[in-house]
């Protein structure tokens, strides 16, 4: 490595000199595009050349054309899959986008103690998802502690992990419950950079603090809350962990709640994994992600405009 | 990523404990009483929701054997505390030695990730070559490719390269991870370019410029990326479960999985083991949140 | 404009030469199905989940071994339960396996199918006597010549019931269901003067609860299936009452054997299927439920209980054929299976250990009764569920239940699908 500061050295004018040879900037970004390459890209590469055979864990696969995603097409469990993925990015991202943006107001203010508050609210970010889904599942247990309140109060117990919906929308709390701090710390950046003046001015005006947030906080972090959506939205399409947690492998009642990596999973691993048809699903996944995040930045860009 | 790029950022969170003890906001007014006691309010009652399953699980995990831990209304302290469960743990699964492979991966992750993704970052932000555009495109896209679907793929790369069954072999995979170059890119970028500018002049390169200008501006992002990355090695479980197989070499997440499939129906053992493994987390963020929430502000957190 | 170029030309190398390395596996033909060489060399041994418990027995099973043969030098690992599936196919399609490995027979018909697994019939033929016939038998592989594994543990149990709900319930709590009538009279009788809360069974009904009603699983061939005939639509029709009268737990149909044994430790669930394992964790847990425990034999309506069996399988591909096959006899034969037995609630799949005393002599002590009870049964149990149900054809199956218990459709149409879609797996898997 030492070799390339000899290569990168300043000998003309800066505007010159910012473009510089070829080979220091490459070897800076080396290690991670080599890493990023073999260990990501190359089996996401191999994932792709298997979509379209029918391959299975032991046994080598034939090319098949667009067979896997024809048989797609007609596979009930695929739409399921497509429409709890879809559910869930509709479900949660509106609100990690407007949640995180409500607390991070919360503890913007520099009252005693409010360090202690930042910390505590991260904290469900730093555990882990496995954690997390043991201490839900404990938790919405038919006799778990929320069961036990609920019944204390009256209200009676509630199937929060046997009942298709409900299952689904605990999972999402669960993902909701996870990434508040995350999103959170965003906010918090973004709203530094509010002018003063700018909620001063308003205070003057007379508006409320509800006024204030729609007409100054929210515009001041417009890009910042598509960022969000960007994020949550990928992230929350590519649901795995907390469905098949909280749901368990088959994906709930009649498999109802399965999620597409979720069915990636489960049609892929194992012995008898029909790794071709999973690798379509995940090429669908991709594609997806792909467009929701381009449709997201291209919103954003248009509004800019 | 052009969002990120039009936010521009300035140290946002502003450490609480060297300003003057007056309650103030802000902007440095005074905070009537009626609101600061509703704001109190508000943060205990978040403060409940997010802690309060963690505690739950630790109360959960010092019930003895003989009291009910399914009654109801629930009893949130155990009335006789005790760790034998966690003895019981301990007696089960090799703790600390996994503990320790854990910590080897997780402490080996934190430096690739701060090198590697730094000097990425570095020649995505700040350096001018053709390709740059390829190579940003590339870290973004690996950054969609959803995970658990190239896993056995990802193993038999691993074989190939005779690594399986080795903590490197565990480590690889996301010893520099595309989010965390994507992380540090963004944090070069908010640098104004002035201050390189001067070191061009002085006749720096870009090594000289990375390590002595570039490098030392962003500590705090380096340090998001550290607990990112200590976070990501520690807590991953599907991973570390397919490439190894010799239990001497078991991270904490597959040694404490034990535990579920020999005492399924304890849960009091369960939660002890959520506890082992999450424990050391809290604690290691505790130490370092002053630095993580001063990186944040470095608007390393926006993608 | 080099570089970009550069990078677009590797990335079609790497796109044409994947297919290449992606079916390269176990195309590397090591092993020789000779075992008659000399027992000596490193080979290793996998476990499931057996090392928390059980780790000085085998490490002395594994001292003693290595001393009977100078020369050998065995590695045990051990995995953990949740993801051993996962694990074992990385390694096969990694070419990883290890030398001798622990297995069930699901997991050994797509080893054998891929020509993984060595056939016993060729290598150790001369062992075959020392097991229980069925046994033996249990790693046969339907549509394929051969034995894939040594028979090792098996395991069988009662049912477990909880005498003072049925006592609540103004049932006779001495006097247990014996048959299927009976068990969805008294399920009825229990939920309904319960007003719901307490119901008998926990789980959906499996592929083995079909096997034990009496369904005929699968064709005489073994090519296709066959549990959608008159009697799985009735058994699956009983359910579907037993689920809207709450008599089948609500929960069911997302229940796990670790649920399903927390509900009927908590009193929320009357009856639950386990083993002599179970009563130990009862005494301890759940001290009340232990002084109402009622034992009561499995339900079958074919004279013949459930077995599980468990079986430790060579690799086809193994470089140490000889010591290999010895040591997986070793761990299984007769007096290794018999000490494992008297640490943990198992059977002995070798010819003639059941007959021990051991097995046979009661002492007046519940662990006792239940063992002696199970060794008994196992004379003629059977492992119900077919070798090549493999775990996506389980979650069609428990779908399809759910749609039915759920009433989304009838139970015949139910099963026709799941039988139609475990069909289509079955080819595919070739």
């Amino acid at each position: 490595m030492a070799s390339s500061s000899g290569t990168a050295r300043v000998t003309g004018p800066v505007a010159r000199v910012r473009r510089q040879l070829p080979t220091s900037p490459w070897l800076f970004a080396a290690p991670g595009l080599l890493v990023v390459g073999v260990f990501i890209l190359y089996p996401f590469v191999s994932t792709l050349v298997n979509a379209f055979t029918d391959r299975r864990t032991l046994i080598p696969g034939e090319f098949v054309g667009l067979a896997n995603f024809r048989e797609l097409l007609h596979d009930e469990m695929f739409w399921i899959g497509l429409r709890n993925s879809t559910l869930y990015v509709l479900g949660v991202v509106p609100a990690l986008v407007l949640l995180p943006l409500l607390l991070a107001l919360l503890v913007q203010k520099n009252i005693p103690g409010i360090a202690f508050f930042r910390s505590a609210f991260y904290t469900p970010v730093v555990a882990s998802i496995v954690v997390v889904g043991l201490i839900w599942v404990w938790l919405l247990d038919e006799r778990g502690l929320v069961n036990s309140l609920l019944e204390a109060i009256g209200v009676g117990r509630v199937g929060f992990l046997s009942d298709q919906w409900l299952l689904l929308l605990s999972a999402m709390a669960v993902t909701v419950w996870k990434g508040l701090g995350y999103y959170m710390i965003i906010y918090l950046a973004a709203l530094a950079n509010v002018p003063r003046e700018l909620h001063e001015a308003a205070s003057v005006d007379g508006a409320g603090a509800v006024r204030r947030f729609f007409t100054v906080t929210v515009p001041a972090v417009r890009s910042t809350m598509v960022l969000v959506g960007a994020l949550s939205s990928v992230a929350a399409f590519k649901v795995f962990s907390e469905v098949y947690l909280m749901a368990g492998p088959d994906g709930g009642p009649a498999g109802e709640d399965t999620t597409l990596v979720m069915l990636v999973q489960r049609t892929g691993t194992g012995l008898t994994g029909r790794v071709g048809y999973a690798s379509a699903i995940s090429v669908v996944v991709f594609v997806v992600t792909v467009a929701l995040m381009l449709l997201v930045l291209r919103a954003d860009r248009k509004e800019d405009a | 990523m052009s969002v990120a790029e039009k936010v521009r950022e300035s140290p946002a969170v502003v450490d609480t404990q060297r300003r003057p003890k007056r309650v103030t906001d802000e902007h440095g007014r005074r905070i009537r009483v009626w609101e600061l006691a509703l704001r109190y309010l508000l943060l205990l009652a978040v403060l409940a929701l997010t802690v309060g399953p963690f505690l739950w699980q630790l109360s959960t995990s010092l019930k003895g054997p003989t009291e009910d831990i399914f009654s109801s209304p629930p009893k949130f302290l155990p009335s006789d505390p005790t760790l034998h469960n966690y003895e019981r743990v301990a007696e089960t699964v090799p703790v600390w030695d996994y503990a320790l492979n854990s910590l080897k991966v997780a402490t080996a992750n934190v430096v690739t990730n701060c090198v590697g993704a730094a000097l990425a970052g570095y020649a995505l932000a700040r350096l001018r070559y053709r390709g740059r555009k390829v190579a940003t495109l590339v870290f973004i896209l690996a950054m969609l490719v959803p995970v658990e679907s190239i896993i056995i793929a990802q193993f038999t790369t691993m074989r190939d390269l005779g690594l399986n069954n080795t903590l490197i072999g565990v480590l690889l995979p996301a010893c520099i991870a595309s989010m965390n170059v994507l992380l540090m890119r963004n944090a070069f970028l908010n640098l104004p370019y002035e201050i390189e500018e001067a070191a061009f002049v002085d006749g720096a390169n870009a090594w000289q410029r990375f390590l002595r200008i570039a490098v030392p501006s962003v500590k705090g992002t380096l340090a998001v990326v550290a607990i990112f990355a200590f976070m990501g090695a520690w807590d991953d479980f599907l991973w570390p479960l397919i490439v190894l197989s010799d239990p001497d070499k078991f991270t904490l997440t597959i040694g404490l999985n034990y535990l579920h499939g020999t005492f399924a129906n304890d849960e009091r053992l369960a939660a002890a083991g959520t506890i082992i493994a999450v424990a050391p987390l809290i604690a290691l963020f505790a130490c370092l949140q002053r630095y993580f929430f001063r990186g944040v502000g470095e608007g390393a957190v926006k993608g | 404009m080099r570089k970009p170029r550069r990078a677009l030309a590797l990335a079609a190398v790497v796109a044409l030469a994947l297919p290449l390395s992606a079916c390269g596996s176990g195309g590397d033909d090591g092993g020789s199905t000779d075992a008659s060489g000399k027992v000596e060399g490193d080979i290793t041994f996998q476990t499931w989940n057996l090392r928390a418990n059980f780790k000085p027995y085998f490490e002395g099973v594994i001292a003693d071994f290595e001393k009977k043969y100078p020369g050998t030098n065995v590695k045990w690992v051990d995995q953990p339960a949740e993801g051993y599936a996962d694990k074992i196919s990385a390694d096969a399609a990694g070419g990883t396996l290890p030398d001798v490995v622990n297995v069930s027979p699901d997991l050994v018909a797509p080893l054998a199918k891929a020509g993984l697994a060595l056939d016993l019939d060729k290598a150790a033929a001369k062992y075959k006597k020392e097991y229980l016939p069925g046994a033996w038998a249990s790693h046969e592989i339907p549509g394929m010549e051969g034995t894939y594994a040594f028979p090792w543990y098996l395991n069988t149990g009662p049912l477990f019931y909880n005498k003072s709900l049925f006592k609540e319930a103004g049932l006779d709590a001495s006097k247990p269901p014996k048959t299927y009538d009976e068990l969805f009279a008294d399920a009825l009788e229990l939920a309904e003067k319960s007003d719901g809360k307490v119901a008998t069974l926990a789980n959906v009904p499996t592929i083995e609860d079909f096997g034990r009603y009496g369904v005929e699983l699968m064709n005489k061939e073994g090519t296709a299936f066959a549990f959608n005939d008159a009697k799985g639509v009735e058994l699956l029709t009983k359910y579907k009452e037993l689920y809207d009268a709450k008599a089948l737990d609500s929960q069911a149909l997302t229940a796990t054997p670790e649920s399903s044994g927390k509900k009927f430790l908590t009193g929320a669930v009357a009856m639950n299927p386990g083993s002599a394992l179970d009563l130990g964790n009862f005494k301890k847990q759940a001290p009340n439920l232990y002084k109402n425990i009622g034992i009561t034999d499995q339900i079958t309506s074919t004279g013949k209980v459930n077995m599980y069996v468990m079986g430790v399988m060579v690799n086809a591909q193994t470089k140490r054929t000889p010591a290999a096959v010895a040591f997986a006899h070793y761990v299984t034969d007769a007096q290794n299976q018999m000490s494992f037995a008297k640490k943990v609630a198992i059977f002995p799949s070798t010819a003639g250990s059941l007959d021990d005393p051991y097995f046979t002599k009661e002492d007046g002590t519940d662990e006792t009764r239940v063992r002696v009870a199970a060794a008994k049964s196992l004379k003629n149990a059977v492992n119900y569920t077919p070798v090549l149900f493999s775990e996506q054809m389980k979650t069609e199956l428990r779908n399809s239940v759910a749609k039915a218990l759920q009433g989304k459709e009838s139970p015949k149409a139910a099963l026709d699908n799941a039988v139609k879609a475990c069909d289509r797996l079955l080819q595919q898997q070739g």
